[in-house]
């Protein structure tokens, strides 16, 4: 009789701390995001707001704890290409997923612009470690799948190209040395890159 | 081990570890002491014949649930670093079909499976061999499945969410549910302990 009173007890305890918990509603004090719109200006300023392909293929490369790349194109344009170890997510859901606190955010489109404003609409809602591809895909492509490099580099400017060289092997790019002298591309080749960049 | 303490910097790693291991013994004392090491008591739960594995997982959801509702209401404890494991509806739907399956055969589940080893039960040794052998078969063919793995992702999703009410709602739904459960399930022993004694 003791343990069936006891029972009774807790189940009364538990179900009244739960309707008042219905009532007290949220468990957060504040859930209303306030917006500092200087801070966003100042890591713009100091380009804290975004990474450049190079970086990010060292953070996929060396494993950053906690790495979400979020790939914010359409499903067509995934599945042809997409940078390693990245997700999917439009933009519509993007602001709308809940991170976990910790989680590195690098958010990126074809090019720049897609990925920049969604990083604005994160920034807004209150995450912090949000972060875009400067260049998106077009840049990941040419920095790191297919970087080119000077042959005639010397001191500082070779190890950084080596290892650049070294980065894009890894990800089973193929780096190559020019001369500089030549022109790069054609002409034709190069708008056509332009054009299939889009936003 | 995850937030709150850890990620707050309260506790070194390697005291995290401490704490881990000591959290780790006390789960398993209980677990075992309520007579979870034992597939036939899990496996009475399929038959209906004995529900304590219900009872003691709702006890322990409740308790959990209204601890860290009141705690985070309180400011003691800060909602925002706890970790959430994400949603991938497809691949833990299959998951979580699969994982019935094996619990409803071998009346074990991962934790218990560990106790029941630790007992001396071969059926435990069996089951935890069975599973590490399972990670490591899923890890070597990663690849082939990453595809399904990561399909359907929805990120960090909660009920909340799903419902779009406060958290409070789902709590007291939840209470509700598990008291609501919790009588059910005495009605139910009762019952099939009434038809076998005939």
């Amino acid at each position: 009789m003791i343990r069936a009173s006891a029972v009774r007890l807790l189940a009364i305890g538990a179900t009244s701390l739960g309707v008042l918990a219905a009532v007290a509603g949220s468990p957060r004090k504040d859930s209303s995001p306030s917006i500092d719109v200087a801070a966003l200006a100042r890591d713009v300023q100091t380009e804290a707001d975004h990474v450049t392909a190079i970086e990010l293929a060292r953070w996929i490369r060396d494993r950053k704890p906690n790495l979400r790349i979020i790939d914010i194109r359409d499903s067509a344009e995934f599945a042809r290409y997409h940078v390693p170890q990245a997700e999917r997510l439009p933009i519509e859901e993007v602001v709308k997923a809940s991170f976990n606190p910790g989680e590195t955010i690098v958010l990126y489109s074809g090019g720049g612009a897609h990925a920049a404003q969604a990083w604005v609409l994160l920034r807004t809602r209150g995450e912090k470690n949000v972060f875009f591809l400067r260049g998106g895909v077009s840049e990941w492509l040419d920095e790191v799948m297919n970087p080119q490099a000077p042959a005639h580099l010397s001191g500082q400017a070779r190890d950084e190209a080596d290892s650049v060289a070294a980065l894009s092997r890894y990800f089973g790019g193929v780096p190559r040395q020019v001369d500089s002298a030549v022109p790069i591309q054609s002409f034709k080749a190069a708008t056509a890159r332009v054009r299939g960049r889009g936003c | 081990m995850i937030a709150p303490f850890f990620e707050s910097g309260l506790f070194s790693e390697t005291a995290s570890l401490a704490v881990a291991l000591l959290i780790g013994i006390g789960f398993g004392w209980f677990l075992e002491r309520s007579g979870m090491g034992s597939a036939r008591k899990l496996a009475g739960q399929f038959y209906l014949r004995d529900l304590t594995v219900f009872k003691v997982m709702f006890t322990a959801i409740i308790t959990a649930m209204l601890g860290v509702f009141w705690l985070g209401w309180a400011g003691v404890l800060d909602l925002d670093r706890i970790f959430v494991p994400e949603t991938w509806i497809l691949p833990q739907l299959a998951g979580g079909i699969l994982f019935g399956i094996g619990f409803a055969i071998s009346g074990l589940c991962p934790g218990t499976s560990c106790v029941a080893a630790a007992t001396g039960r071969i059926d435990g040794v069996a089951v935890v061999v069975g599973m590490f052998s399972g990670v490591l078969v899923t890890g070597l063919f990663f690849t082939k499945l990453a595809n399904f793995y990561l399909s359907t992702a929805r990120g960090v999703f909660t009920l909340p969410q799903l419902f779009h009410v406060d958290q409070g709602v789902i709590v007291l739904a939840v209470v509700l549910l598990g008291v609501g459960g919790f009588q059910l399930a005495e009605l139910i022993e009762k019952r099939s302990a009434g038809t076998s004694s005939e």
